[in-house]
């Protein structure tokens, strides 16, 4: 029965939105818009049109997958009060995915960094390995001067910044964290804020 | 009509449910005062972060309150702007994802447009009105018409009057948000400085607070420096009235000028008692209207109010494609 869940996964923690809709395994909608930075107005028309296309309603949702950061990017609170409001809404499952899975997900090396830049040459940045479509996380989401990271990894990984991932990886490596208290929902932001820095 | 507003322009996730633009079946506001306090002041990050914490359980609690389920509602009201932009796009998107889910309308309402209609919940409005917007962003004087009809005659030229007031509250040390201990301690106190009044003769309606506000500040470090005792009641006092003498004689003038059948006070400082005896005591020849308590700060039932206008004025107004705006017009 599960290969017929329907599926949303959404993603709006860096500058690129990714919403697709799936039916079990199968990619049956896809968006993946870079670089406009208007996640606030696209979003939700976005969905909703992808939703009518092919004559589902949010209530029809199984499952939802929700791209949770690392990082503070406005975005990144966007998408998450939408996957909020979606299971408050109606009883759906409600999963949580690093942002910086989905990124990984759009390659197809055996090996993988992706890299969410936070400036002063830091980045948000994870090391997956993969065979056959399922990736396995070797480093975790992390916030860390960047060749301080690249010196653990292996040379020859590719290093990804963007690209339009391959949400079926998202299943078939078993990435969703299924939320058990969707009120308590919040961002990965990985570090606190800068007045809390100074506040000490 | 059941109106369901949602406010999220600052530091209140608030949710609200009114019924046919006047009946205010819940009103939740989950403030993070006490969050803030620790820093002086509203920090912008920290408020998104507390929004989306607990953007669903203000909707959860204000369907409970109000005994009603999201298929009883009939409009969105969300408040587009101004604001802080992290803040403000929390209950835009949640907002959306209600319309698109009932399929319902949605509009996008100016926060200060709410805080005028927050006096159309106890009172009726009637027109020509003129309304004095006084809060920590915005010290206004708006002619209106009609409903949803506005016309700013004159505006701050610098600081907002419940900026001025938090400023001074620093400088004196006072707990945060010091706009309501300046209040109290000013009924304490004698008017013993009289501070000047900028721009109170002024031909137009604009206001200056910021030279007043340097001036309160420069005595009290020269008093400081001199190791002089003196009473902060009594600064509070002379601040104050100074204060609310620009404002009530500005409103005065306009409203004569204008010959309106009422004036309305809206915005936090609203909520200032020296501002409201001050304005019942001159202008007796005008009705005088406040807000309750309650719906002076920031809060959601302003905004399905103003909402519940904005769309029976305009009913193709209904827009998802709707974007926080931090420097939204209200004209």
């Amino acid at each position: 029965m599960k290969s017929l869940y329907k599926r949303l996964i959404l993603d709006t923690a860096t500058k690129s939105i990714y919403v697709a809709l799936y039916l079990g395994d199968e990619e049956l909608q896809v968006r993946f818009q870079e670089g406009l930075n208007d996640h606030s107005v696209t979003l939700l028309p976005m969905l909703e049109e992808m939703l009518k296309t092919i004559h589902w309603k949010l209530e029809d949702l199984d499952e939802v997958y929700i791209g949770i950061g690392p990082g503070s990017y406005t975005g990144v609170r966007i998408g998450v009060s939408v996957a909020k409001m979606i299971g408050f809404m109606h009883p759906i499952d409600i999963y949580t995915v690093s942002s910086l899975f989905l990124l990984a997900s759009s390659s197809d090396s055996s090996e993988i960094v992706s890299f969410i830049d936070a400036r002063r040459n830091n980045a948000f940045m994870a090391y997956y390995k993969q065979n056959n479509h399922v990736l396995t996380e070797v480093i975790g989401d992390c916030l860390e001067n960047i060749d301080t990271f690249l010196s653990k990894v292996s040379p020859l990984a590719t290093v990804i910044k963007q690209g339009c991932p391959k949400g079926y990886k998202v299943f078939t490596s078993h990435m969703g964290q299924k939320v058990s208290e969707l009120h308590d929902l919040v961002p990965n932001y990985l570090q606190i804020t800068e007045a809390e820095r100074k506040k000490g | 009509m059941l109106v369901m507003g949602v406010e999220t322009s600052c530091d209140e996730s608030s949710v609200s449910i009114v019924k046919d633009g006047k009946l205010v079946l819940s009103n939740i506001v989950l403030s993070q005062i006490d969050i803030h306090q620790a820093y002086g002041g509203v920090v912008p990050e920290i408020a998104s972060r507390e929004h989306v914490k607990g953007i669903t359980r203000v909707f959860d609690q204000a369907l409970k309150k109000a005994n009603v389920t999201l298929d009883d509602i009939d409009l969105i009201a969300v408040t587009e702007g101004p604001g802080l932009i992290g803040s403000l796009l929390i209950g835009i998107n949640a907002a959306k994802t209600v319309a698109l889910d009932r399929q319902i309308p949605i509009v996008g309402v100016h926060h200060i447009a709410g805080h005028i209609y927050a006096n159309h919940i106890s009172n009726e409005l009637e027109f020509p009105c003129l309304a004095l917007v006084v809060s920590g962003g915005h010290t206004e004087l708006i002619l209106m018409k009609e409903h949803m009809d506005f016309r700013k005659l004159g505006e701050t030229q610098d600081d907002a009057v419940g900026e001025a007031y938090d400023k001074i509250a620093r400088v004196l040390h006072l707990p945060y948000p010091g706009g309501p201990q300046v209040d109290y301690l000013a009924s304490l106190g004698m008017d013993k400085y009289h501070f000047p009044r900028p721009l109170i003769d002024s031909p137009d309606y604009n206001f200056s607070f910021s030279g007043l506000k340097s001036h309160v500040i420069n005595l009290h470090h020269n008093l400081m420096q001199r190791a002089e005792e003196f009473e902060v009641a009594d600064f509070c006092r002379s601040f104050q009235e100074a204060v609310t003498d620009i404002l009530v004689h500005k409103t005065k003038k306009a409203a004569k000028e204008y010959q309106v059948k009422q004036i309305i006070v809206a915005g936090g400082v609203a909520a200032n008692k020296g501002l409201r005896k001050k304005m019942k005591e001159w202008i007796q020849d005008i009705p005088v209207f406040f807000p309750a308590m309650e719906y002076c700060t920031d809060n959601a039932a302003m905004i399905a109010v103003a909402g519940y206008h904005q769309y029976q004025k305009n009913p193709t107004s209904s827009n998802m494609m709707l974007n926080g705006n931090s420097r939204l017009n209200l004209e």
